[in-house]
């Protein structure tokens, strides 16, 4: 239990009252299991997803003990501290956002003004066979991609969470990779798949597994499969930092009694270990799941989309249709194709965050 | 219970296999960025090439900071990551107090407009973005980068500070109020106080979200002058050719200042994450 991941050395532990209060209000208490009495003190606090022990009625309980400090005119005071905060969401993202849906109708090249065409720029999209292979490749890209994340991020976890000498040690340097920038993470790998000098060939003709040049980027059936490798190289470590404060935060007691009712080391791991990590799965799959979607920077270095388009994905494809090609109206309408799907994880996640945050 | 004990003992050398196997898949990308970066031309390409460099060289980084802008880049990358750090902390202190200790009207309104905005991805905001940026008049210069950059370290950053605000005791404050202080001297007497580690944590997270951003780096930005590390690196291909040697050493020293700082703050990185930040 070293992995000290909160404040707790430093910041005082939440005030007593909150759970007093907590208690006393009607809706938060018959969803309070029994079992919560025993494990809501110590580690049980560090789980990012309680809201399974207090699901709703958080965000009506906080303002209702603070009420003591409310004065008239308050409102005033919040909005004037909000004011920058405001006026960023509003001007850098909210009207960003419409501007972007408006431009999707329009012709608009760059350093032109556009034309108001309706859904033309969508139709052309949708006619245009380039269109269904990139839907495609990115629903194949995101899938395996956050599967494969998943699978050695957690894979990583339990490996960190086994007692070892030196463990911290092999925690920083697996963890690594969530630290540096991803163009450079990019470009390094590249480099790895270079055909003639890079790393991959390299090794495998001076180890003799291989006779002949490998050209992993330029070979159509390779290419995805390279591009995944590298975001899952850059990604996994969320996956297993997320994964490993989980682990870390359920009780070994647990274990120890499952252990003498007679579980194996499977059904513990499914009866204790997986329902204990639900909430941190979901929520780190959603989060990955917008940031694989979107991130253009992988493809753009490794691959540009090539060969013949098979590795495509329709934020790299915004890009090109926008700055390659000057088409903004086009562009637009390429990035907003692909971003109703993304909407639905975007507000089931913020409920979620919501909930924790009240917590 | 014997066969869970000996399950354990295979599972602690599966363990450790597979640590050796993933330590290998993480670790070996740095290696080879660093070993290329010390090696001659000679030794990176065509049949001399070779896994080890053989007579390891500093040529790369010499060249780096004196035939390139490198310096220039890095100048920008900094001046850039801390004006948005800064500014995001203080707006985010401020819009964080409100959320946190003040109840108002559309304040949970404002809290999941917050969290939204803070997931929508750079990849749907970047054309209608250059336009602005574009109507600003701000291509190419700093203050345009260090705006847009605020559009995903401001949301975040009070996020995450409301979080923190919130787990400041109430009574500490109640009896700053009492004494007569106003609620900006209580945010600044005792929630900043009490909140330093916090404070530094989110720094950390703005500094290294805006020193590695790419997108909008490479969109809002041409000249050499504005231009940041990030987008630096692509000064070493010309015309589809790389010069692995240098890039892979300008790689190497521009991953260093989020390094350290992931170094130092390691142990805070996930409460973070879990809050949902930068990349994954």
């Amino acid at each position: 239990m070293s992995y000290d991941l909160f404040f707790r050395s430093r910041t005082p532990a939440p005030p007593v009252e909150t759970s007093a209060v907590r208690l006393t209000t009607p809706r938060a208490r018959p969803i309070l299991p029994a079992l919560d009495g025993d494990m809501s003190s110590g580690a049980h606090e560090a789980v990012a997803g309680r809201e399974r022990i207090v699901p709703v009625g958080g965000a009506q309980v906080r303002p209702r003990n603070r009420l003591s400090l409310t004065v008239r005119g308050e409102g005033r005071l919040a909005y004037a501290l909000l004011a920058p905060t405001l006026l960023v969401i509003l001007f850098l993202v909210a009207y960003p956002f419409c501007a972007a849906i408006y431009l999707s109708v329009q012709d608009k090249m760059v350093g032109a003004p556009g034309r108001w065409v309706g859904l033309a720029n969508y139709a052309e999209l949708f006619r245009d066979d380039v269109f269904a292979r990139t839907a495609w490749n990115s629903v194949v890209y995101t899938a395996v991609a956050v599967a494969l994340k998943f699978v050695l991020g957690l894979t990583m976890a339990l490996v960190l969470d086994q007692e070892r000498r030196f463990n911290n040690f092999f925690r920083t340097l697996l963890f690594v990779p969530w630290a540096v920038p991803v163009i450079i993470v990019a470009l390094n790998w590249r480099w790895i798949f270079d055909d003639l000098s890079g790393f991959l060939n390299n090794f495998l003709i001076t180890t003799h597994l291989s006779s002949n040049i490998i050209s992993w980027l330029s070979d159509p059936g390779l290419a995805m499969g390279c591009v995944i490798a590298v975001v899952v190289w850059a990604g996994t470590p969320f996956y297993s930092m997320t994964f490993l404060a989980g682990l870390q935060a359920i009780p070994r007691e647990l274990y120890e009694a499952a252990e003498i009712d007679g579980a194996s080391i499977v059904q513990q791991f499914l009866h204790i270990t997986v329902p204990r990590l639900r909430t941190i799965f979901l929520t780190t799959v959603m989060l990955s799941t917008i940031w694989t979607a979107t991130n253009l920077q992988f493809v753009l270095v490794l691959t540009r989309g090539g060969p013949a388009s098979r590795t495509e994905i329709f934020p790299h494809l915004a890009y090109t249709t926008a700055l390659g090609a000057r088409r903004l109206g086009m562009g637009a309408a390429v990035s907003l194709v692909f971003f109703p799907l993304l909407a639905i994880l975007i507000l089931l996640l913020t409920r979620r965050m919501l909930r924790q945050a009240d917590e | 219970m014997r066969s869970v004990s000996g399950t354990r003992r295979l599972l602690r050398w599966i363990g450790n296999g597979l640590l050796v196997v993933l330590l290998v898949w993480t670790l070996v990308p740095f290696y080879w960025m660093v070993a290329t970066s010390l090696k001659k031309d000679k030794e990176i390409y065509g049949f001399e090439a070779t896994l080890v460099p053989r007579q390891p060289t500093l040529a790369n980084y010499t060249r780096l900071f004196a035939a390139t802008p490198f310096t220039k880049y890095v100048r920008n990358s900094t001046i850039i990551a801390c004006s948005t750090t800064i500014l995001s902390l203080v707006f985010g202190c401020l819009g964080a107090y409100a959320l946190a200790r003040l109840r108002f009207p559309g304040r949970n309104l404002i809290a999941r407009g917050l969290v939204f905005t803070y997931l929508v991805p750079p990849a749907l905001l970047f054309i209608p973005l250059f336009t602005v940026i574009s109507t600003l008049r701000l291509v190419d210069t700093h203050q345009g980068l260090i705006l847009t950059y605020l559009s995903f370290s401001v949301p975040f950053c009070t996020w995450l500070l409301m979080g923190y605000f919130r787990s400041v005791p109430l009574e500490l404050e109640e009896a700053a109020l009492v004494d007569g202080c106003t609620r900006l001297g209580s945010l600044v007497r005792v929630i900043l106080p009490m909140s330093l580690p916090a404070l530094a944590v989110v720094a950390f997270f703005s500094f290294t979200q805006s020193w590695n951003e790419f997108l909008y780096a490479n969109v809002f930005v041409n000249s050499v002058e504005v231009r940041t590390i990030t987008t630096g690196l692509t000064l070493f291909v010309v015309e589809d050719v790389f010069f692995w040697g240098p890039m892979m050493g300008a790689s190497f020293l521009s991953a260093l200042p989020p390094l350290v700082l992931y170094l130092i703050f390691q142990r805070w990185v996930v409460k973070g994450l879990t809050l949902g930040a930068v990349k994954g």
